[in-house]
């Protein structure tokens, strides 16, 4: 097998995002003068916190895109990653006194080297099995984090998490994190431009072609899964600065499917859609919270309606949108 | 014309205008952090009932002139959202104080934010022992700590059950492990033996390999539970189909504190006899104050309080206490609940210690639930 990604002539990235013309690169620039504005619109403590779990979404939303969207493999243990990466690099800086960057980066490589393991040990599994494989192994970190009391203080949690040094004003760290949410979708959009991009698009479509091909299925499997792994971990890193506890239940298995809600809300197997999916999904229930008890139900039915009317998700619908608005325009 | 019409719509803005229209009441703001959604979510049913009622019975006779306005803003029982929660309360609704939350890590993961912002939170549902000790400047607590539950319970265990031998059952969270603990370290202080603490999450639905170990480790005298209300029942059901508890036919007595609200009995039928626990509330107690409460819940709710109901009725009614002595800003509040003395609340007395933890032994009763799921008080003091 040829270590050099091969060739495949199935795109990975939507032609929009492989080469954005001007609408996409003014687009890109108003996204990022809008990001940059924000938290400076938002005076109070409440929108701010929003915009840094908005943000930390959108780094999680983008690591699973990775996996299942771009390379195709449905992943369920979102959480553990994140509470990998959280719990690692936590307990460096309060244990062993490692500074908050060399810790944040070992969070980041621990839940990268744990998803590559899981995707070597899975390796023959597909669809449904390797889901609840990953499922397993989400209740498998958690019930660790909850029960290696001696380390991770279980249930009775992490309290007095500061946020790193320069970053205590909630400004700060929203810019840290999302520079860093810009980073990963850079770094991706660059990956996904390459041919690693077209390798996981041949290994998302069609496993045996792909290996006809001369693909390593095996270990760009690996590969896919350690990299969307690690940078759900580099998000675990970043969330108990913010959050200031750390209890295995903002871990719980379950969780996973929210961040898979963000994935396919906002639109898979693209680079924007999960960013959008992510920001939605935050904002959603918060906005909801006027309609008083019946806010959880109106988000579960629109939920349910993006899902069954816009099989392309958010950012499918606003192409075809676009795309209707050009012909129109043409015509 | 013009000024008859602009005359009507200055009336019509006065009058619905109620600060205006009450000679500019003070308002007095509380923030409530109550679980709307999740697995506590009935607490925050009950707690409102106990706010709605309180609310209504101060507009009445208002302390001081002052109004009071309740926003609850659902904290989900869980750090997190209870965070984000409270950050909307502070900076949108602006308090003059908050009360809430029911579960101890929600708890927890909010007083950094209300030392920041120098309101006070005041609780009533969570017992970790963290919460006053040390605590800090802002939280009180009127529900007895799980210290003051935990060893109170070991002791009667010891000396009025003559347990000598005991399996703890505990929720894995911040109050459920604290809880088994300190009744752990009395029971062995006093010379009992803890034979087995069992720990499970709160995802946890079948409790049957449990009892099933249980029944397996001979006659056990008392099994101390630390659940919410849904494991709880089905923690009740399995002791009893095991024949380990006297509700099944065995020795155990299943012993409790204030997690289970009144009703459980009833729910829990033939499964729960002999289930001794700890309630914040008494419906029988004959002072007028609870006598009172109760003839007014149930005709406004058409049901008896719980102990959850009780507490959110004692919140606000204690609020009202400091706000008759003179409170007016978020930080006057803090000093006048430090400094309360005689407050007497349908769960108890009220008096906080230096890190303000209400340390009247008065909030403890306890009850002992009959074969007809109906209940008893016990006379141990």
């Amino acid at each position: 097998m040829s270590d050099v990604p091969s060739p495949v002539a199935a795109a990975s990235l939507p032609a929009a995002e492989c080469r954005p013309g001007w609408p996409g690169r003014a687009g890109a620039a108003a996204t990022l003068g809008i990001v940059a504005i924000l938290p400076l619109v938002l005076r109070d403590s409440y929108g701010r916190g929003l915009l840094i779990a908005g943000a930390l979404n959108v780094i999680q939303a983008l690591g699973l895109d990775l996996i299942l969207g771009f390379a195709g493999q449905l992943d369920l243990g979102a959480a553990a990653f994140y509470g990998i990466g959280a719990y690692v690099s936590t307990l460096l800086v309060m244990l062993a006194g490692v500074g908050f960057w060399p810790a944040l980066a070992l969070g980041t490589l621990a839940a990268g080297v744990m998803g590559g393991v899981l995707a070597l040990l899975t390796v023959r599994l597909r669809g449904h099995y390797l889901a609840i494989a990953s499922l397993g192994f989400a209740v498998i970190t958690y019930q660790v984090l909850l029960n290696w009391i001696s380390l991770t203080q279980g249930p009775l949690g992490l309290y007095g998490i500061t946020p790193p040094a320069g970053f205590t004003d909630p400004v700060r760290l929203f810019y840290l994190i999302a520079a860093c949410a810009v980073l990963v979708f850079a770094a991706l959009r660059a990956l996904l431009a390459s041919p690693v991009g077209a390798t996981l698009a041949a290994l998302r479509e069609d496993e045996i072609s792909a290996a006809s091909l001369g693909i390593d299925c095996r270990r760009w499997k690996a590969f896919a899964f350690a990299v969307g792994s690690a940078v759900a971990g580099l998000a675990g890193g970043l969330y108990p600065g913010f959050a200031g506890t750390l209890v295995p239940d903002a871990f719980a298995p379950a969780d996973s499917f929210g961040v898979l809600a963000m994935v396919i809300v906002g639109g898979i197997g693209t680079l924007r859609g999960p960013v959008l999916g992510a920001v939605v999904l935050t904002l959603a229930p918060e906005l909801l919270r006027g309609i008083g008890d019946a806010r959880m139900i109106v988000y579960g039915l629109a939920l349910t309606l993006v899902v069954l009317f816009m099989p392309g998700g958010l950012d499918g619908a606003w192409r075809m949108a676009a795309a209707r608005l050009r012909r129109n325009q043409a015509g | 014309m013009r000024q008859i019409v602009c005359a009507c719509g200055l009336l019509l803005t006065f009058l619905h205008t109620p600060a205006l229209a009450d000679g500019a009441a003070r308002v007095v703001r509380i923030g409530a952090l109550l679980p709307i959604s999740g697995a506590g979510a009935y607490f925050g049913v009950q707690d409102r009932e106990g706010i709605d009622l309180a609310l209504d019975q101060l507009a009445k006779s208002p302390p001081g002139g002052a109004r009071f306005d309740v926003h609850i803003e659902d904290s989900a029982c869980s750090p997190l959202p209870a965070t984000q929660a409270a950050r909307r309360l502070l900076d949108g609704y602006r308090p003059d104080i908050i009360i809430g939350e029911e579960c101890s890590d929600a708890t927890l993961a909010v007083m950094p934010l209300v030392l920041q912002a120098g309101v006070p939170l005041l609780n009533a549902g969570s017992s970790a022992l963290r919460i006053t000790d040390p605590g800090n400047r802002e939280t009180f607590r009127i529900l007895p700590d799980e210290v003051m539950q935990g060893e109170d319970l070991a002791n009667h265990a010891y000396r009025d059950l003559g347990a000598r031998n005991a399996v703890l059952l505990h929720e894995n969270t911040n109050a459920g492990i604290g809880n088994a603990a300190i009744f752990a370290r009395r029971f062995a202080a006093l010379g009992g033996k803890v034979v087995q603490t069992i720990g499970f999450g709160r995802d946890v639905n079948d409790f049957t390999a449990i009892a099933t170990r249980i029944a397996a480790l001979g006659p056990i005298d008392v099994i101390p539970t630390y659940t919410l209300e849904g494991q709880g029942l089905k923690i009740t059901e399995a002791l009893a189909q095991a024949g380990v508890v006297r509700g099944g036919g065995g020795h155990a007595v299943q012993l409790g504190t204030i997690w289970l609200p009144l009703g459980f009995d009833q729910q829990a039928g033939k499964a729960a006899e002999g289930y001794v626990r700890i309630v914040q509330f008494e419906p029988r107690d004959p002072r007028p104050v609870v006598q009172d409460f109760v003839a007014a819940f149930q005709a406004k709710f058409g049901h008896q309080p719980t102990h959850i109901s009780a507490h959110a009725y004692d919140q606000i009614m204690l609020i009202a206490d400091a706000v008759r002595r003179g409170a007016a800003t978020p930080a006057a509040i803090r000093d006048r609940l430090a400094a309360t003395r005689g407050f007497s609340g349908v769960t108890g007395s009220v008096v906080f210690d230096e890190h303000n933890q209400n340390v009247s032994r008065d909030t403890i009763h306890y009850v002992e639930t009959e074969a007809d799921g109906s209940f008893k008080p016990l006379d141990w003091k």
